[in-house]
């Protein structure tokens, strides 16, 4: 069988999987820092003060 | 390698970490700061966290080894670890468990589940499962990295475990999740250096990328066999070839890679690291530093571990043994340590150790945290039905993570067998136990509490009989050998039973038991923040 960078086909694939996984991950980051304009969104803050309600099946 | 030498970095080494357990201490002033660092953290800290404690030294040592006997059929494993175990984890997963867990104020995975369903008995159960079934992982951790000092330094494995629980429990203790953060990004930072170190070692050794695998390619069985490497029979079509088709080493590579690739999306040690983010952005810049780092830990570890049965071919070195019942059987543990303490310079041998003390030292501290928060917030102190003040939740944790340290410490010192397996059972019961109920509870908004209830202690249950009954590596040892003797259905990991097994429950209870009102009220409150 005809080995790629001197592995078969099913282990290249995990192989170049595993970088090109990487470089979508680094894509993602790239796009959310520099490309996509997001502001951060106001979120609801978590109710501090508010008294917690005694769960139902306790 | 002069003793000395070591016993001073370590000293150095562990003063950081203590220092850093202090800054934590002054910065923890409420049982938020404690249990999720304040949801104040930045992308790199919780990139370097996140990957700190996904690779413990059970995946850096334990994993080569198993590579060096499997071959590199193992990197798919690599790949899911940064596919799932990064870009879906966090793109998936992240953001709306982050939400989801400041609209419920929750700041653990069995507390996000009790507050989301309004049940205290499903955070109490979730917290006992997560409790007790993280002391036998974290033992796992301590194997691993006796195993390496036993071979590089001849420590006795007590006198390691004793000292490494000592710094750990300190620094983790005493700083909350501040210091196992700061920590686990010095940690990072040092299992970066030594494992590209080790690895740019090992390529050039054999000529590079191409000529390394070339060069394991070319290596018979009758090669393999004559140092002694398992290789020559577990991986029969060559060390950089796919086992065939529904063999035995195929469901061995198969059932790993299930096991732990997809089992790390329930791991609760992790899922908490979403919710220490100060905002998504933090999460979403996490994902490139994320993949990185697995890239350059289970990659890099995976690649080389077979290639050190090349470097034991060229320079006669014999596969590693260890005495088992009487018996010396091959060491796979020892593999990549052996390789490095032969071919490697002394300065390496210290970095590499402190790159798997590294390793080993943030996996624990997560894991103790976490499941010091279990015992402690999630059973402790809703058994005592007391609704405390926040320095008083964060003192029953503290009280509760000694008690595990101390546990785990006695565990530990009467050690268990091989320590990717142990990595793989824990990983599988996490993934069938909590995976569907909750993924539904993120996505679904008819998930109901009774199906919650049903899919958790379903995926439980099964996943335990199946290591009972089935499993063959854990079956033999507790009933004295498995149900089904076919090896295709015995060597299967229980996630590929168990996982649709729990999503079925969950959702058609869901159905039959629909939400009450409270819940329904709950469910609004939790996806108020989710578009």
């Amino acid at each position: 069988m005809e080995l790629i960078l001197g592995m078969d086909l099913g282990v290249f694939l995990a192989w170049i999987g595993t970088l090109l996984a990487t470089l979508l991950c680094i894509l993602y980051g790239i796009y959310h820092q520099f490309i996509k304009k997001t502001d951060i969104k106001q979120e609801t803050p978590p109710l501090k003060k508010e008294e917690k309600k005694p769960k139902e099946d306790s | 390698m002069d003793l000395w030498l070591f016993v001073v970095s370590m000293v150095l080494f562990a003063s950081v970490f203590i220092f850093l357990g202090y800054l934590g201490y002054r910065k923890t002033k409420t049982a938020e700061d404690y249990f999720v660092a304040g949801r104040a953290m930045g992308p790199v800290i919780i990139a370097f966290s996140y990957g700190a404690t996904f690779i413990s030294a059970v995946a850096l040592i334990g994993f080569s080894g198993i590579a060096s006997i499997y071959g590199h059929s193992i990197l798919w494993l690599a790949f899911l670890n940064v596919f799932v175990g990064i870009f879906i984890a966090f793109v998936v997963y992240g953001f709306r468990t982050r939400k989801m867990g400041l609209s419920l104020q929750a700041m653990t995975l069995p507390e996000l589940l009790g507050n989301r369903f309004n049940s205290v008995r499903i955070q109490q159960t979730a917290g006992l499962i997560i409790g007790v079934f993280m002391i036998a992982y974290t033992s796992a951790v301590f194997l691993a990295i006796a195993s390496l000092f036993q071979v590089t330094f001849g420590i006795p494995y007590w006198v390691c475990v004793v000292i490494f629980t000592l710094i750990v429990g300190i620094y983790l203790i005493v700083g909350g999740l501040y210091a196992v953060m700061w920590t686990h990004a010095v940690q990072g930072i040092v299992m970066l250096i030594g494992m590209i170190v080790l690895t740019i070692g090992v390529y050039s050794m054999l000529g590079g990328i191409g000529p390394a695998h070339e060069a394991a390619a070319a290596l018979t069985p009758e090669m393999l066999a004559s140092i002694g490497s398992p290789a020559a029979t577990q991986a029969p079509n060559g060390l950089t070839s796919m086992p065939p088709w529904l063999s035995p080493p195929f469901m061995m590579i198969l059932t790993l890679i299930f096991g732990v690739g997809i089992g790390v999306l329930a791991q609760p040690q992790l899922i908490i690291r979403y919710l220490t983010a100060k905002n998504d952005k933090a999460l979403r810049i996490a994902v490139p530093y994320g993949g990185i780092f697995i890239l350059c830990m289970t990659f890099l570890a995976f690649s080389i571990g077979p290639l050190c049965n090349v470097l034991m071919y060229q320079n006669n070195i014999m596969y590693p043994l260890k005495e088992s019942a009487g018996a010396m059987v091959p060491n796979p543990d020892a593999v990549v340590p052996t390789i490095i303490n032969q071919l490697f310079p002394t300065w390496f041998i210290l970095i590499f150790l402190f790159a798997i003390l590294a390793a080993a030292m943030s996996t624990a501290a997560a894991l103790f945290h976490t499941a010091g928060a279990a015992l402690g917030r999630d059973v402790y102190e809703k058994f005592r039905k007391t609704q405390g003040s926040s320095q008083k939740s964060v003192l029953i944790t503290r009280i509760a993570t000694f008690v595990i340290v101390i546990a785990t410490l006695i565990i530990s010192l009467n050690p268990l067998d091989v320590v990717a397996y142990m990595t793989s059972f824990f990983f599988g019961l996490m993934a069938c136990t909590f995976l569907a109920p909750y993924t539904l509870m993120l996505y679904w908004r008819r998930t109901s509490r009774t199906g919650v209830w049903l899919g958790m202690l379903g995926g439980f249950l099964f996943t335990m009989a199946w290591y009972i009954l089935i499993y063959f590596k854990t079956a033999p040892s507790i009933i004295g050998s498995s149900l089904i003797n076919d090896y295709v259905i015995n060597m299967l990991d229980p996630i590929f039973i168990g996982l649709p097994l729990s999503f079925l429950l969950t959702i058609l209870f869901s159905y039959l038991k629909k939400q009450d009102a409270a819940e329904e009220t709950l469910m609004k409150k939790s996806f108020q923040d989710i578009s």
